[in-house]
This record gives structure tokens, C-alpha cells and sequence, in this order.
């Protein structure tokens, strides 16, 4: 369903990813895993169209998006939860879910999607019209994601979901992105520091380092890697 | 008699004000949905006055309307004038605003020196075009008035005109009605998603682009439709925009910047002081009052009236 062929981005004269090529068929979980500064970010950016590549394509469904528009792409089934939440701060809660649903098959759906998104965070439900500025770490994630999910996306992307968040409510948030993967209404591709997590959830990764992905396949042999060893395991 | 005058000026202060705030909201809008400082807000009051001029005057003229015909013509020029701004942007302003502005300092610069270009063309266009001598149109509710008795003085009474009153009865409903389709519209919330976070809204699917024009084309209607009320009680020359410029800043400044409903309060108060500042000084220190009073307030509530005193984080 996402095909990245060695895509190349660089910021000026600095590169941030070198002949990157990724894929997620419909259904799976996919997993990201690679220090900070890796380019993790930058590639969802090139995903969603915010960053230009320098070369190479990104196909979704098929379709090359090099010359769809960012705010096209979100219409066509691909959502973004960005790294550190992104919400609408001066919006509530419920405008935040309703832009969300800007795209028609969000929009057209809307009604079934509150319902999922309030029995996934039943927090959300009760701060409805709070403004999301207001919300703590936890609710602006969880926010976050409900937001993606009112596109009713075919694909969703999750940049570092549990960044600066306390285990429990960490927990909580993997818990309910286990639960969108069992679904199967959409393909997941994660972002994560916890590697360990993240790979218990995943069915499959890939490493990326300073730009290139250095390895990839199923956790289970990543992580018979030394190089993973060391680097996430202390082994 | 103090009272008389007081009362007088007061009102005089009032319909103005709405005026005034309605200026002001314009420049606000725009502020507010795309952080751009317009510098040709005023002038593009100055372009609806004229087309009042032209609608009311010749289109209009000798029509059953009769009176109401540069109300008529005000709210003309406001889908004109939305065209207007909405062809800027698109042709013009877009080059520095949205998501291709890597640094928002430099991108600042780049819309003062359009904004401010676009407002030197308008100008000296409109010199070219119109030559310099005012121009002006009355309607006959210019001379009409209600008169209100005051209750403990039979000899007095208070004049209310009225096309100052349907001018500000027009302002507090635009302004109004403004607030509720950015609250409670589709587009009006696509219009905040698009200034709180705009890459998180080009994420939803939003145009932020296109809702940038949206609200430039509001900003630029509101400004005509100003105009094009307050033409009535002042003549219009190419530069007539330079003696609303400093109005509309402070009034929004005092406001609490991208505050609609406080760029309202910021451009009342400021013609109630104009107006009840003429009963105690000269008339050439009305606009140095005006600059007493916004310094002041800002030493003493620097946020603005409606300005948020937490900072977005
Ligand atoms: N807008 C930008 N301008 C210039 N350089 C950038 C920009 N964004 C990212 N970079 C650089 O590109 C490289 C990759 O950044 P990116 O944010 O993609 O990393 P990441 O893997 O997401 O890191 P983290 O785990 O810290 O989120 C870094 O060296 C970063 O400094
Ligand atoms: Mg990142």
C-alpha cells in the first residue's frame, strides 16, 4: 500500500536521508526504530508531503504522490500524528476531532468515529470542550490520535507517540495502537524510542542511522543483531 | 449644559466607535487567521469608499432606494472587494505566507514591504486615476435625526443621526455575524486550525493556502465595507487612508492583537475618546489623546484589553 523508493531528502546541504526505501502492505504494523537525528521524522514529513525529496518517489495505493499536495494527500487516506502532538491548541477537544475529519470520508463518517475515538480514550469524552491546550501530555496524544483517526485513514502514521509520557499512560496509548492494528481497518507505521515495545507490537521493522536504513525484517532477527543488542538492548 | 454636551459627544463617540471597531476587526481578521500586518488595510478602505461613491452615485442614483442607497452600495462593495483581496492573495501575498515560510522573522519583513507596496500603488493609483480633490456623498439620512428629550431638562435634546446609527447598527451586526461563522462554521474552523497550527492542518487535509485567501478576502471586505459606511460622514481622497491607519493599529493593539471582539472594544474606545476629548481640548489634540490613552493603557495592561496574559506555549 506504501512503496518509499530510494528516497533522498536533505535540509540545504545537509542530508537527512540517503536512498531510504520503505514498505507497509495494507494491514501490517511497521515499525521505525533509530536514534535521534536518524531522519525518522523527516521521512513521515516526505510521506506527507511537508518535505520535498530531493530524489526518489513515494507510492501510495500505487499512485505516485510527487505530484500531489500535502493538504491532497491527507484526502487521499494517509494521516500524520506528528512528533509532540500537534494538536490545535486554541481549539476544543471536539473542533479538534472535527478537523480531523476534514477529508470527505472522514467527514461522511463522522458520527461512527466520535464513538470509537471516545470508547478508545474515555477521557476525551468527558473534556470534550476543553481546549486542547489544556489537556495534559497524555490527553494531547490521545487527542492526537483520535484526530487522526476521524480521517479514516487507509494508512497511519504515528511519529514517537510515547515521547515524554509516563510508562502507564504510555502503556495505555501502545495498548490502544495494538488495538487499531488487531481491527485491521488501516496499516500503522510507528515511530519509536522504546524498541523494545515497539517491537513487541510490530510485525516488522526497519533501523534507520544517520539517514540509511541500516537493517530491516522481522523483530524477532533484529534483534538477534549485536548491533541492535547493543545499541537498545544493553547486551 | 456640560451634561448636554456630554451626553452629545458620548453619543457621537458610540456610533463612531462601531465604526471604529469595525475597522478594526478587519485588520484583526486578517492578523489573527495569518499573522500578516496588513499595511494596506486602510487603503483598501479608501477603494471602498470610492466605489460607494461610484455604486451610490451613478448605478443607484435616482433609483426607489433613495436614501438607503450607500447602505445599499456598502454592502456591494463588500463581495467586491472580497474578490479583490482573494485575487491578491492569490496572486501576490501567497508568495510569503503559509508553509513555504521556513523563517517567520524574514517572512514578516517580506509582507510589510508587499503589504506596504500594494498600499503605495493603491494610492498613487487612485492620485493618478481621481486626482486629489475630496470627494464626498450624503445620503439625506445624513442630515436626519432622531431627538431624544432629556428627562429633567425641557429646553435640550440629544440628536442621534441617522445614518450614524445604521451605520453602527451594520458594524455591531458584521462583526457579530463574523464571530459566528469563524466559531461555528466548517470553514470558520478551518480558518483557526489554519493559524494555530498550520502544518498540523495541512496534515488534516486543510488548504491552508486557500484558507488564507478566504481570510484575506474577508479582511479586504471588512475594510470596504468600513469604508464604505464611513464615507458617509467623510470625504474621501487617495490618502485618506493615512488618517485611519494609526486608528486601526492602536485600536488593535489595544485590543489584544488577533482578538476580534477586542479589536471591537480597542477602535470603540478609541472614538469615544476622539469624540469626548473635543469637549475639553482643541480639535487638533483629538488624535494625540488617542495616543495619551493607548499609551497608557498599554503601561498598564500591556496584553490588551482581551490579550491572553499566558503565552501560547
Ligand atoms: N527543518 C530542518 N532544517 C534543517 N535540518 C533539519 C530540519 N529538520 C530536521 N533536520 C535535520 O535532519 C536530521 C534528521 O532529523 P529528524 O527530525 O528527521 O530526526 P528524527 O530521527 O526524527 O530524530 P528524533 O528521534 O530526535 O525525533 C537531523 O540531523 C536534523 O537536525
Ligand atoms: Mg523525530
Amino acid at each position: 500500500m506504501l512503496e518509499v523508493e530510494s528516497l533522498t531528502v536533505a535540509y540545504g546541504g545537509l542530508r537527512a536521508l540517503t536512498n531510504v526505501s520503505i514498505e507497509v502492505k495494507t494491514g501490517e504494523l511497521v515499525c521505525v526504530v533509530g536514534p535521534n537525528g536518524a531522519g525518522k521524522s523527516t521521512l513521515f514529513k516526505t510521506i506527507s508531503g511537508t518535505v520535498l525529496p530531493r530524489s526518489g518517489k513515494v507510492l501510495f495505493e500505487g499512485v505516485d504522490l510527487s505530484t500531489v499536495s500535502a493538504a491532497r494527500r491527507g484526502h487521499l487516506g494517509i494521516a500524520h500524528v506528528p512528533e509532540g502532538r500537534e494538536v490545535f491548541r486554541s481549539m476544543s477537544v471536539m473542533e479538534n476531532l472535527e478537523m480531523g475529519a476534514w477529508a470527505e470520508a472522514g467527514r461522511s463518517r463522522f458520527a461512527e468515529t466520535l464513538e470509537r475515538v471516545f470508547s478508545l480514550f474515555p477521557v476525551l469524552a468527558e473534556r470534550r470542550d476543553q481546549l486542547a491546550g489544556t489537556l495534559s501530555g497524555g490527553q494531547q496524544q490521545m487527542l492526537a490520535i483520535g484526530r487522526g483517526l476521524a480521517s479514516r485513514p487507509k494508512l497511519m502514521m504515528l511519529d514517537e507517540p510515547s515521547m515524554g509520557l509516563a510508562p502507564a499512560v504510555a502503556d495505555t496509548i501502545f495498548e490502544s495502537i495494538s488495538q487499531l492494528h488487531r481491527e485491521g481497518e488501516m496499516a500503522i507505521l510507528l515511530v519509536e524510542q522504546r524498541v523494545a515495545e515497539a517491537m513487541e507490537y510490530s510485525n516488522r521493522g526497519y533501523v534507520l542511522q544517520t539517514g540509511e536504513v541500516i537493517l530491516s525484517g522481522k523483530f524477532d532477527e533484529l534483534s538477534k543483531d549485536d548491533r541492535i543488542r547493543r545499541a537498545y538492548f544493553g547486551m | 449644559m456640560l451634561i448636554e454636551q456630554f451626553l452629545q459627544a458620548l453619543t457621537s463617540g458610540i456610533l463612531l466607535g462601531c465604526i471604529y471597531g469595525l475597522m478594526c476587526v478587519g485588520l484583526a481578521f486578517i492578523f489573527g487567521t495569518m499573522g500578516v500586518i496588513n499595511f494596506a488595510q486602510a487603503d483598501f478602505m479608501m477603494v471602498g469608499m470610492y466605489l460607494v461613491l461610484a455604486i451610490a452615485g451613478s448605478l443607484l442614483a435616482g433609483t426607489a432606494l433613495g436614501a438607503f442607497a450607500p447602505f445599499l452600495a456598502a454592502f456591494l462593495v463588500g463581495p467586491l472587494m472580497f474578490g479583490i483581496g482573494y485575487l491578491l492573495h492569490r496572486g501576490l501575498i501567497v508568495c510569503t505566507t503559509g508553509l513555504r515560510i521556513a523563517n517567520q522573522i524574514e517572512a514578516h519583513q517580506a509582507q510589510l514591504i508587499l503589504t506596504l507596496g500594494v498600499a503605495l500603488v493603491l494610492q498613487n493609483g487612485a492620485l493618478i486615476l481621481l486626482g486629489s480633490a475630496p470627494a464626498s456623498i450624503i445620503s439625506p439620512l445624513s442630515y436626519a435625526a432622531w431627538e431624544i428629550p432629556l428627562l429633567y431638562n425641557d429646553f435640550n435634546v440629544l440628536f442621534v443621526n441617522k445614518a450614524h446609527t445604521y451605520n453602527a447598527l451594520i458594524c455591531v451586526a458584521v462583526t457579530l455575524s463574523l464571530y459566528w461563522l469563524i466559531r461555528n462554521t466548517r470553514v470558520g474552523k478551518s480558518l483557526r486550525a489554519s493559524a494555530d497550527n498550520p502544518t498540523a492542518a495541512v496534515y488534516m487535509g486543510i488548504d491552508v493556502d486557500r484558507a488564507h485567501r478566504i481570510a484575506f478576502g474577508f479582511g479586504t471586505a471588512i475594510a470596504g465595507l468600513a469604508g464604505g459606511l464611513i464615507v458617509l460622514y467623510y470625504p474621501v481622497q487617495p490618502l485618506v487612508g493615512m488618517d485611519f491607519l494609526i486608528i486601526m493599529y492602536a485600536g488593535v493593539v489595544l485590543g489584544g492583537l488577533g482578538s476580534l471582539i477586542g479589536a471591537f472594544w480597542g477602535g470603540f474606545v478609541i472614538a469615544l475618546v476622539q469624540q469626548l476629548a473635543t469637549l475639553v481640548l482643541p480639535l487638533q489634540l483629538q488624535n494625540a489623546t488617542v495616543f495619551i490613552v493607548f499609551l497608557l493603557v498599554l503601561l498598564l495592561r500591556p496584553q490588551g484589553f482581551f490579550g491572553r496574559t499566558v503565552d501560547r506555549a
